[in-house]
């Protein structure tokens, strides 16, 4: 019976990773002066990007991908097309949930959508969650730690080396997505990396192809 | 069935492209079996294109520029120049399509390719002149100010991708003007081709040789 409550024990504890560790920072002024990492948008932005898909290192596929994402409703609206203009996936995200528009195969599987408008509110809009932890990771990089509602983690992190991070963990600490801009100048969004934890790993290497901010309708009472 | 889906978009996209050339020779006829004669005067052809793609979630419609270059009997390549550069080439019975990667082009892994070579089979059809031909689409004729030839995809196969096609060419012989791709009313493609040349030597390499 103790074997094999030391076995069960043995695998909850190797199924369950451990988050980095955040050393808050020592005095209460430095902790009321440090600033979290913000890379997300400030206002409502359309973004056009080229998409590579890469498994094991190597190119699969490259699309375009097109982004409209809103901070301040949290609504969503993205498109994937192909260099040939056919559209093979649009989508929004809204209030009333998502709504898939068109989606051709491979993109019309079941959770497609929903991992999609996951991984795009990810990269653009802030965590929804509380910020939990505040401080440098060991290697002297800032960081800020939200729970989300769903019990999920998102580390947001930066330093001079690897710029700025995004990462995604499950509630038991696992990593599940990692984000890291790679654009040292200009447009933060120049250059994305999203790496993704699945059965079968894949990265997307995203490319700016074009930026727009979008000025938001406003209602003047009579 | 994923895969006769997916085979179906190609064949739309491409069916637009090679319809279009196959009706050089003269754009006053209203006669396919005119048509079909005429086309196979075409032993070459290479132009310029900018394909514009509009849709709802853009304010402004997204401009892709290419090169496009048809060597009888079933030679060819349909080349992205920007804003994402992508090729593909066919040339004795082997087809290929390439990306731009890391800064080279590397070779599709997705399955595109062969998905190209199904395509050459409906795009011989085609240039033979054989477009009312295929079961996947009625075609009609209408004459105006130019010339319009407009495609409609038939059963469901196509259902929920293609609309219709639409291609114009002007009034003079040689005169490629544009083909429009219509998913639905709120998305289209739309391709504009210049500089087109006919008959025109091309080097072999160009459909060997992705650089």
């Amino acid at each position: 019976m103790k074997k094999i409550f030391f076995l069960i024990s043995t695998i909850f504890l190797f199924s369950c990773q451990t988050l980095p560790l955040i050393n808050s920072p020592a005095s209460l002024s430095g902790q009321k002066s440090f600033t979290c990492p913000s890379p997300f948008l400030k206002q409502k932005y359309r973004l056009v990007h080229s998409i590579e898909t890469r498994m094991a290192g190597n190119t699969q596929s490259a699309i375009i991908g097109v982004t409209l994402a809103d901070p301040f409703t949290r609504s969503v609206s993205c498109a994937i097309i192909t260099a040939e203009g056919m559209t093979l996936f649009e989508a929004e995200s809204g209030p009333r949930g998502i709504k898939v528009r068109r989606a051709l195969p491979p993109f019309d599987s079941a959770d497609f959508a929903k991992n999609m408008i996951d991984d795009i509110k990810l990269i653009f809009l802030a965590p929804e969650g509380k910020l939990q932890a505040k401080g440098r990771l060991a290697d002297g990089s800032t960081a800020c730690r939200y729970q989300e509602n769903n019990g999920e983690w998102i580390d947001v992190t930066e330093n001079k080396s690897e710029g700025t991070q995004i990462k995604r963990y499950t509630s038991s600490g696992a990593l599940k997505r990692q984000i890291s801009f790679m654009s040292t100048a200009g447009n933060i969004y120049q250059r994305i990396e999203l790496r993704a934890k699945e059965t079968f790993d894949y990265s997307l290497l995203m490319t700016l192809i074009e930026a727009q901010p979008v000025k938001t309708k406003t209602f003047k009472r009579k | 069935m994923q895969i006769h889906r997916k085979l179906s978009v190609f064949v739309c996209m491409a069916a637009g492209f090679f319809l279009i050339f196959s009706q050089l020779a003269d754009s006053k006829t209203n006669d396919f079996e005119k048509l079909r004669r005429e086309s196979a005067n075409i032993k070459t052809l290479q132009a310029d294109f900018i394909q514009k793609k509009s849709m709802k979630i853009l304010s402004k419609p997204l401009i892709s520029e290419g090169r496009f270059y048809y060597a009888a009997p079933d030679s060819f390549r349909w080349e992205y120049l920007k804003p994402l550069r992508s090729v593909v080439m066919a040339y004795k019975n082997s087809t290929r399509r390439f990306m731009y990667s890391d800064g080279k082009m590397v070779e599709d892994k997705m399955g595109g390719a062969q998905a190209m070579k199904i395509v050459l089979g409906e795009i011989a059809g085609w240039m033979n002149g054989r477009f009312d031909q295929n079961p996947s689409f009625t075609a009609a004729i209408h004459e105006g100010a130019v010339t319009r030839i407009t495609l409609t995809p038939v059963g469901k196969s196509m259902g929920g991708m293609i609309e219709k096609i639409e291609i114009t060419l002007s009034q003079k012989a040689a005169a490629v003007k544009s083909v429009k791709i219509i998913e639905d009313a709120n998305s289209f493609t739309q391709i504009n081709f210049q500089n087109v040349e006919i008959n025109k030597t091309i080097d072999p390499l160009v459909f060997q040789d992705v650089k």
